[in-house]
């Protein structure tokens, strides 16, 4: 039966609920804790004042709870421990906790003028990785430069230039399963954690950090998630857990958000504004871009510098541009605060890259595939860090060639019935994982006494099915049935071999690595037994069928079973030992960017695809109608079909979410207005389109497993700037802001061609 | 508050169960007697993941009070495997990938077994009107509408 | 994960009696629970805390579903949304009942939530509350002492307000047979392709032909404090003019009838927009078709 966090019980667990603050930015003047602690059934509440100790992936500005200021609205400020949930409910209600509001910034841009209010007015003395650089006195977390060229000169001498501004708001994960933490802090310091994690060793990492417990103490344990999409990537609520069970001597504790809180308090993804220069030649060729991506990390930096970082090597989208000038910016605001989610960044500068390819191509009036075929990446090619593309990078010109092939492209006109414009838009993506130079991951393979296998590896189960692309790989390395492959389910990271982390589409590219690797060293330790015991040469010894043999002599093959813990001689002399091979990869030949240029090899892999979409469009109402989406992506190799489709269905319709209806709402004081799912919009089944045509597109990459590139993420990145603009070929609107609801895409409409819904 | 004692038939077995009026039926299901495949995730009757099935409807379980089923039959996702086997609907949401999280997979289960029951033969917009409750975050519903109308033909 | 609900004694009564009884002797301090979809969520939310629930739905006369020639269609105050739906009467005799209360939530909830319960939650909102307004039903409410009928314009009284005193109850809403030859529809405007809340919803009965006079009901959900009917301007469709001019004329009309806000689903001109774009699709649909 699939367990996940919610469904598990520690014996002696006690309940966990936090006090979330009202204001957006206040001071706290004080907390009295008092009432509170005397509620019956509470056996500790804590505040700011117990943990005072920043953490943070990149930079540490963030407290377990806050302490002195207060940075969003829904930032915890204390929490509870009691035996029972009804209990722990009740005493935060006698927490009584004082505010002084203070002056609250919630746009980027009036976050970065010279007298905003500052969200981190220590940010000077944060330690911080050495990769970004907070600018102390203001809201900026990182700037990530990049500099290709000479953009200022190769403007003077393009034939034609636009800009443009864009933006998109927050959104939510809204994974189905709240995020949910057990935890038990025991005497000697050691902690066992229960945890919906994307990366249990970076959770093992920061809790030590922390908390100052050495490593091997911990032990953090990921059952099934409920959906992560990079929102259970980081550290979340483990470290306020884990104090609780301390304060609580030892018992455990378990916390479970609720769906608003989950909206509230759980972080969620960046908000993006966008100004994109671009000037092209007369052939449509882009010949210079300048751009300035700001990333609304909300009160904290979690991910959200190196999402900027990302977005800013990526800058160009998947196109060859000689003179660049990119200013990829995090800033702080009192938004709650973003972490990592599916697209790391890329989703939101491709809706400004990707409308930008369609603005220019209807200045100059090119056709908007045209224009990208003209401007697409290729093997030879220089990227905007200065990596040349290998002559087996992905080909993204297939990609949009298919995907404009199966949208119909040129064949649709503008039909107009009734106040509804059909359009097709079309557009292109890329991304490589984001990670460190040297992420890496592992894996294990160890055999049973019947000659089955179990294979554990770091990577964990989100739902994206990647251990079943892995135990694949593991039986076709070892000649065995994929059912005789076990993967086992829960990490522990005690047990686990190492993996990063479970993001970036990188898992079954590295895991994938890891795991030949590790065959490859079971095979050749039965490979080593069965030559003495055959007699045979190394060489001349195959693997099949679950069985080892001379090429050419199956007949006398003998049972993996008889090699699995060692081999045994007819006389009871054994040699060997119980197989477990062992694997591990680190990406070949990445580097650290130059911190003024933004120049080296950031990527593991370039995945590249496009996704084309028809429209309908309501006039009168706004209401915009998918009826058909083509997406082709060059994935190298599909390792399993299933999966990678379940990707793309999943992906796609994902981020026309964040297409059409989805984004945070605030009202004047910050605080959230649709904290739940009747007024927070995801698709539901209807709003799936009609039609879904997906080509996976298969040159292999050379040092990928199979051949195989990374899926997880890519099919969330084109969307949005797809249907926009076919609402611009349907309508001649320009949309430059999300999401495109029936009442935006009217008031765009009312704005820019009344004349359309004043029809009949 | 009184204590009620309440009878619910669970999966085909009898269950007596003490609960205060103000418990619904997914809490009951779940801390009562220990059946997890019903989910709590929003609060508000939104997302349907804690669907199951009353005297055979789909209703969701977090808006049913247990002391309203006093003397009803429950069907949950783990009645529906038998002595093993899984289910033809589970069997064809495996074949077609309709599963990803398994967070929402009870639920969606479920809504089609009930679905297939009162219309054998439904088209995909019938489909996808039974799934209307149901909130899936991974797939993109697809490959669960797909499974379903596979199950419908294999039933015949 | 919240799945608390306030403290609460909860009722099972058998008949219509106790069931008044009880509402009687607690008043206030008691809700009516039929299929919960509002009431346990608002419960759930802290919105209310009544001491007591009564639970209707084990009072035979409260799950009638019935349909007489002379009286019209009655629902009791425990008939699911779901069982008016496929209700063979309603689907024939009226159709846009039907669709309207199909539009609530989505399958699962109209397995529990009623109609009856629909109306009395009172929100502007209310689907089934426009198709009922243009059907001019009529809402029989009791309490321990007294029965009286409020036709359905009358029950209404303000946002979640309604007339029931805190003694009394809806019973069932008697709806009657629709004008010979006309048709109806109900239009919501969603914010999404998905369940949803009615940004704004039109209703609207439709009379027209060469033989017969031109009738038009028009009500609307989500753009006033209550449900509304906008009677003013139905008097403009029987003049004897192409109803596309007919609707030019009769729109400024309905708008003084209606008064949307801007709130979290939508701004107000965007609303008043959809009233006039749903009102013109509607009722030229309608029309047509004579």
């Amino acid at each position: 039966m699939t367990k996940y966090v919610a469904d598990l019980e520690v014996p002696g667990m006690l309940y966990a609920k936090f006090l979330r603050s009202p204001h957006a930015h206040a001071r706290i003047t004080s907390v009295d804790a008092k009432r509170a602690e005397k509620s019956p059934g509470v056996m500790a509440v804590i505040t700011g004042q117990v943990f005072p100790y920043r953490m943070g992936l990149y930079i540490r500005d963030k407290m377990v709870l806050a302490k002195d200021k207060v940075r969003w609205a829904g930032e915890p400020v204390a929490a509870v421990a009691a035996e029972t949930e009804e209990a722990a409910e009740a005493a935060i209600e006698l927490i009584d906790v004082h505010y002084a509001p203070l002056p609250a910034v919630f746009d980027v841009n009036e976050a970065l003028k010279p007298n905003s209010p500052l969200v981190h007015e220590e940010l000077a003395q944060y330690e911080h990785s050495p990769v970004y650089t907070p600018v102390p006195g203001t809201n900026i977390a990182n700037i990530f430069k990049l500099r290709k060229g000479d953009a200022k000169a190769a403007f003077e001498k393009a034939a034609t230039v636009v800009e443009n501004e864009f933006a998109m708001p927050q959104v939510s994960h809204a994974a189905m399963e709240p995020r949910a933490c057990i935890a038990q802090y025991f005497q000697d310091g050691s902690t066992e954690v229960w945890t919906c994690a994307q990366s249990p060793f970076a959770v093992r990492y920061i809790l030590s950090h922390a908390l100052g417990i050495p490593l091997q103490k911990i032990n953090v344990h990921v059952p099934h998630v409920g959906g992560g999409f990079g929102g259970k990537a980081g550290i979340n609520f483990e470290p306020l857990v884990v104090l609780l069970s301390k304060f609580c001597g030892g018992r455990p504790v378990k916390l479970l958000l609720t769906r608003e809180e989950e909206f509230t308090t759980a972080p969620l993804r960046q908000g993006f504004y966008g100004w994109v220069k671009t000037g092209v030649d007369k052939e449509g060729k882009i010949v210079a871009e300048q751009m300035k991506y700001v990333y609304d990390a909300g009160a904290y930096a979690d991910y959200g510098v190196n999402i900027g970082r990302a977005a800013g090597y990526s800058c160009t989208g998947p196109y060859e541009v000689p003179n660049i000038h990119c200013d990829s910016m995090t800033v702080y605001t009192n938004h709650p605060y973003g972490t990592a989610y599916r697209g790391f960044g890329h989703l939101e500068f491709l809706w400004a890259i990707e409308r930008q390819m369609d603005l220019i191509a209807k200045k100059i009036g090119l056709d908007p595939v045209e224009i990208r075929l003209r401007n697409a990446l290729h093997a030879g090619s220089i990227t905007a860090t200065g990596e040349k593309l290998r002559e087996d990078t992905g080909r993204v010109d297939e990609c949009i060639r298919e995907a404009a092939e199966k949208i119909g492209w040129g064949k649709v006109g503008e039909v107009a019935e009734n106040g509804k414009f059909h359009g097709i838009g079309i557009a292109a993506l890329w991304k490589a994982p984001a990670m460190p130079p040297n992420a890496g991951s592992s894996a294990i393979i160890k055999f049973n006494e019947d000659g089955s296998a179990s294979l554990a590896v770091g990577v964990t189960e989100l739902g994206q099915g990647t251990t079943t692309s892995l135990a694949q790989m593991a039986a076709e390395e070892l000649g065995m049935s994929i059912e005789k492959i076990k993967v086992v389910v829960e990490r522990i990271t005690d047990l686990t071999p190492y993996s990063w982390q479970t993001v970036a589409s990188r898992n079954l590219f590295m895991e994938g690595r890891a795991v030949i690797c590790a065959a490859q060293d079971a095979r050749n330790q039965i490979i080593e037994m069965a030559s003495q015991a055959l007699r045979v040469a190394k060489e001349d010894l195959v693997l099949e069928n679950g069985m080892v043999f001379p090429v050419g002599e199956s007949e006398k093959g003998i049972s993996l079973q008889e090699f699995a813990m060692g081999y045994t001689y007819p006389n009871g002399t054994a040699i060997g030992g119980p197989v477990i091979g062992h694997g591990s990869y680190v990406p070949r030949a990445l580097t650290y960017l130059d911190p003024e240029t933004g120049q080296g090899f950031p990527a593991l892999d370039w995945t590249f695809g496009a996704q084309a979409v028809e429209v309908e469009v309501d006039v009168e109402t706004g209401v915009v109608k998918i009826l058909k989406v083509a997406s082709a992506f060059d994935i190298g190799k599909t390792i399993n079909p299933l999966l990678v489709r379940g990707q793309v269905y999943g992906g796609m319709l994902q981020s026309l979410g964040i297409g059409l209806m989805e984004g945070y709402v605030y009202n004047k004081e910050g605080a959230m207005l649709n904290s739940n799912f009747t007024d927070y919009k995801i698709a539901r089944a209807s709003d799936m389109p009609p039609e879904h045509i997906v080509t996976l597109i298969e040159n292999p990459q050379s040092d990928g497993p199979y051949g195989a590139r990374g899926i997880g993420e890519l099919t969330m990145l084109s969307i949005p700037p797809a249907v926009a603009n076919a609402i611009s070929n349907a309508t001649g609107v320009e949309i430059f802001n999300l999401p495109m609801t029936p009442e935006r895409v009217w008031a765009a409409i009312m704005e820019q061609r009344p004349e359309l819904a004043q029809g009949k | 508050m009184a204590q009620h004692s309440i009878e619910l038939t669970v999966n085909g077995v009898r269950r007596f169960v003490e609960t205060e009026s103000n418990r619904t039926l997914v809490w009951v299901l779940r801390h009562n007697i220990g059946l997890t495949g019903a989910k709590l995730a929003c609060e508000r009757g939104d997302c349907g993941l804690c669907t199951v099935l009353l005297d055979g409807q789909p209703v969701k379980s977090c808006l049913v009070l247990a002391v309203e089923a006093n003397g009803r039959s429950l069907t949950t996702i783990e009645g529906l495997s038998k002595e093993g086997a899984l289910s033809p609907v589970q069997v064809k949401f495996i074949e077609h990938g309709a599963l990803q999280c398994g967070f929402c997979t009870p639920a969606a289960v479920l809504a089609a077994t009930a679905l297939l029951k009162r219309n054998p033969a439904p088209t995909r917009e019938e489909v996808i009107e039974s799934l209307e409750g149901v909130l899936c975050r991974c797939t993109g519903y697809r490959q669960i509408v797909d499974a379903i109308i596979d199950a419908s033909h294999s039933n015949h | 994960m919240r799945d608390l609900l306030p403290k609460f004694d909860y009722h099972n009564p058998q008949s219509l009696q106790e069931t008044l009884a009880l509402l009687d002797e607690h008043k206030a301090d008691a809700r009516v629970l039929a299929g919960g979809t509002d009431l346990i969520v608002s419960l759930r939310a802290l919105q209310e805390t009544p001491g007591h629930l009564i639970d209707i739905k084990g009072v035979k006369e409260f799950r009638n579903l019935s349909f007489g020639e002379a009286d019209g269609l009655s629902v009791g105050a425990a008939v699911s949304l779901n069982q008016l739906v496929h209700y063979d009467a309603a689907l024939k005799v009226y159709p846009i009942l039907a669709e309207a209360a199909g539009t609530i939530g989505d399958y699962e909830v109209r397995n529990r939530g009623t109609l009856v319960g629909n109306i009395c939650n009172g929100s502007p909102a209310a689907d089934s509350a426009p198709a009922l307004l243009v059907l001019e039903a009529m809402v029989n409410v009791a309490s321990k002492t007294n029965t009286r009928k409020v036709p359905i314009q009358d029950f209404f009284k303000g946002v979640k307000k309604t007339t029931l005193a805190p003694n009394e109850m809806v019973t069932s809403i008697n709806v009657p047979i629709p004008p010979a030859k006309s048709r109806g529809g109900y239009m919501k405007a969603r914010r999404t392709m998905g369940e949803d809340l009615a940004m704004v919803g039109v209703a609207a009965l439709v009379t027209s032909g060469s033989k017969l006079e031109n009738k038009v009901r028009l009500a609307y959900a989500s753009v006033a404090p209550t449900p509304v009917r906008a009677y003013e301007a139905e008097k403009i469709f029987e003049k004897n003019k192409p109803i596309d001019q007919l609707l030019d004329e009769a729109i400024p009309t309905v708008m003084k009838a209606v008064c949307p806000i801007s709130d979290v689903r939508a701004g107000k001109a965007y609303r008043a927009n959809l009233v006039r774009v749903m009102t013109k699709r509607l009722v030229r649909g309608l029309w047509e078709i004579n």
